[in-house]
């Protein structure tokens, strides 16, 4: 834990005040964590997709950690299907688990139903899905995470220039706190101008859409420095950019994104790559912690309304020495 | 189409037996799935989870009968016959267009009544592509397919649009005897569909448009018209379904063509269980619910949804590869 949390460059003193909390509150729950249980309980687990590595890795970090609390897990993948996420949480509903943890989704489509979830008595945990219904969220800090990624782009850019957003996936929870936290930070340089109208990021063909509607802007707007940076919510679309942004030989053009694929951080990590930063999580621990909260809940304890585990910005300058842990990380779990 | 002249006892025997063997090995198979999960499944039996599949399956069954309609009309032979590859795209269309009148400040009376004219409209193009410029099926509903696509994206940007209205209220949580209005809906639309099909004139006279257009034709039956109303039907039962799929997700999102491949799985299975290999209600319906029953059975044995894809995508190459099977002993 503690190498992948150390003081970045960037960091404001309050969030590294904030994190360091956070951090001693994990350790501490990760000690009573040997002490818990879920023998002979079941467990529902309702994710709306694992086609992407943050999503696949809590997924895992669930689904492992009810297993080696000797629980027994009704894991449901909808496969990115609405439709689908929303038959699984009734049949969670018919099934009447001792409780039920919900991963991401859209929040318009997800809310009533985890409302039905708690008025059936159910415990209800959530990943990265904020909503009144639920009794705890388990989530990095997205808002630290949404403000030092925008303040790393503004720095970089020197406080002036136009950037292209990607933002597709307002409706879900945490995009929407990283995108509203982006425009927060940008009332504070005028001179930064998003490029209207914003782009959509899709599922699934996020990369080639990113990379086509990025070659189409920048053909747009061919003078160098006229599109200094790309910003998404996450970083698949971030890929996408950053091939387009080579390919059409516009290196000056930097992009952002979150999540640390391994993908991603390996481009950071490449000097020549025009992946400027990427806010990394640690999506198997908050799927892990989330399991935890569950239960600590059932044997009684308090459990917070969120937990957040930290997550840490990677860019040019610290890559090799941050970015490292998230790629070992990676490659113990499996998951490329 | 062609020939339904079957010669001789051995011309009748030979078609017989297999058509008895498509229909047994289907209803056979259909047994076996449903047994298996009544037996593995935890869960499976209770009531509250059979009522759950019923009303999670009113969607499929409503884009289902209008693809039945459509092969009905227009001919069950797979390459040439009536098909509408358009009705999920459609159904997407719609719900975006539903959510953003109620968004934009509509009753739900405008906002339905709009609806079912944009469903009606793309029908509409369906049966002038068809029927007016004489375009295989396929390819004129596969074209209408990306219009409606472009149009659904050009209208929500590929985003989630949320809505409420006491319509939508009224479909996601009214009950009436404990079992909810989704579930009552599929049930008097079944009725609804199975009268105006099996017993009335305007049914068999589709049948007949269907099975043999000459013979219709020479029978004074307005081929054409009665064909092109089927798309347009196809058109309305999008329009309806897309109401249903905003009030379960209390919002339009993005990503309705993955519908698809279940409505076509539905309207062919539902050909196995008559006897000239032609949709009917009944099997329809049956269809419909099993797909329900298979991807609940999955869920509850902790099988990948994904899936579910897969046994859909082979049961339609089953069914199409039975059924030429027993056609082709007809010739």
């Amino acid at each position: 834990m503690e190498e992948l949390f150390g003081r970045s460059g960037n960091m404001l003193k309050m969030a590294v005040a904030a994190c360091a909390l956070l951090c001693a509150a994990y350790t501490t729950g990760d000690a009573r964590a040997d002490e818990l249980s879920l023998k002979g309980k079941k467990i529902g687990v309702s994710i709306v997709g694992t086609d992407h590595y943050w999503d696949l890795m809590a997924f895992k970090g669930i689904t492992e950690e009810i297993q080696k609390l000797g629980g027994e897990a009704i894991a449901l993948d909808a496969g990115r299907k609405d439709q689908q996420q929303i038959a699984h949480l009734q049949t969670l509903l018919a099934q009447k688990p001792d409780a039920v943890v919900e991963v991401l989704g859209n929040i318009e489509v997800l809310n009533p139903w985890l409302q039905k979830i708690k008025e059936a008595g159910i415990p209800l945990f959530t990943v990265d899905t904020v909503t009144p219904h639920a009794l705890n969220n388990t989530t990095s800090n997205n808002y630290n995470i949404g403000a030092e990624i925008a303040l790393q782009m503004v720095a970089d850019m020197g406080g002036k220039g136009n950037v292209l957003v990607f933002n597709g996936f307002y409706s879900v929870p945490v995009c929407k706190i990283r995108y509203d936290q982006l425009k927060y930070v940008l009332t504070s340089f005028p001179e930064v101008k998003i490029i209207e109208p914003e782009l959509r990021d899709v599922i699934p063909n996020t990369v080639q859409k990113a990379y086509s509607d990025v070659t189409d802007m920048l053909t747009k707007m061919p003078e160098k420095d006229s599109v200094k940076a790309v910003w998404a919510c996450w970083d698949v679309p971030q890929i996408g950019a950053s091939q387009a942004a080579e390919a059409a030989g516009r290196t000056e053009v930097r992009t952002y994104g979150i999540d640390g694929s391994p993908e991603v951080i390996k481009m950071v990590m490449d000097p020549k790559s025009t992946a400027a930063a990427v806010a990394a999580q640690q999506p198997y621990e908050i799927g892990r912690t989330a399991v935890q909260n569950v239960a600590k809940h059932l044997a009684g304890q308090v459990v917070p309304p969120f937990t957040m585990v930290p997550a840490v910005l990677i860019n040019k300058e610290n890559a090799a020495e941050k970015g490292k842990p998230f790629l070992d990380a990676a490659e113990a779990a499996g998951v490329k | 189409m062609a020939s339904a002249s079957a010669s001789g006892p051995k011309g009748l025997a030979g078609r017989g037996i297999a058509t008895f063997a498509v229909r047994a090995g289907a209803f056979g198979a259909f047994v076996a799935v449903i047994v298996y999960f009544i037996l593995f499944a935890p869960g499976f039996t209770s009531p509250f989870n059979i009522f759950n599949v019923v009303e999670q399956s009113a969607i499929l069954g409503v884009l289902a009968f209008g693809m039945a309609i459509v092969i009905i009309g227009g001919g069950s032979n797979i390459t040439e016959g009536g098909i509408d590859l358009s009705m999920a795209a459609n159904m997407g269309l719609c719900a975006a267009a539903y959510a953003s009148l109620l968004q934009a400040g509509y009753s739900d009376l405008v906002s339905v009544a709009a609806v079912l004219l944009v469903g009606a409209v793309v029908g509409a193009v369906n049966a002038l592509a068809v029927v007016g410029l004489g375009i295989l099926p396929l390819l004129a509903t596969l074209a209408v397919m990306n219009i409606a696509g472009g149009a659904e994206l050009t209208l929500t940007e590929n985003t989630v649009v949320p809505a409420s209205s006491p319509l939508l209220a009224f479909l996601m949580t009214g009950r009436f005897l404990d079992v909810s209005v989704l579930a009552w809906f599929l049930i008097l639309f079944s009725g609804l569909m199975a009268v105006a099909i099996h017993y009335t004139g305007v049914g068999l006279r589709l049948y007949a448009v269907g099975g043999h257009p000459e013979a219709a034709r020479a029978a004074g039956l307005g081929v054409r018209r009665y064909v092109s109303l089927t798309y347009v039907f196809a058109g309305l039962c999008a329009a309806i379904a897309s109401v249903l799929t905003v009030s379960r997700l209390s919002a339009s999102t993005p990503g309705s063509n993955e519908m698809l491949l279940s409505i076509l799985a539905a309207a062919l299975l539902g050909t196995v269980f008559s006897r000239r290999f032609v949709p009917t209600v009944g099997g329809t319906l049956l269809s419909v619910l099993f797909i329900g029953f298979l991807s609940n059975g999955f869920q509850l044995l902790n099988v990948s949804s994904y899936w579910v894809n897969g046994v859909q995508g082979a049961l339609i190459l089953l069914v199409v590869a039975a059924t030429s099977f027993a056609r082709g002993q007809e010739a």
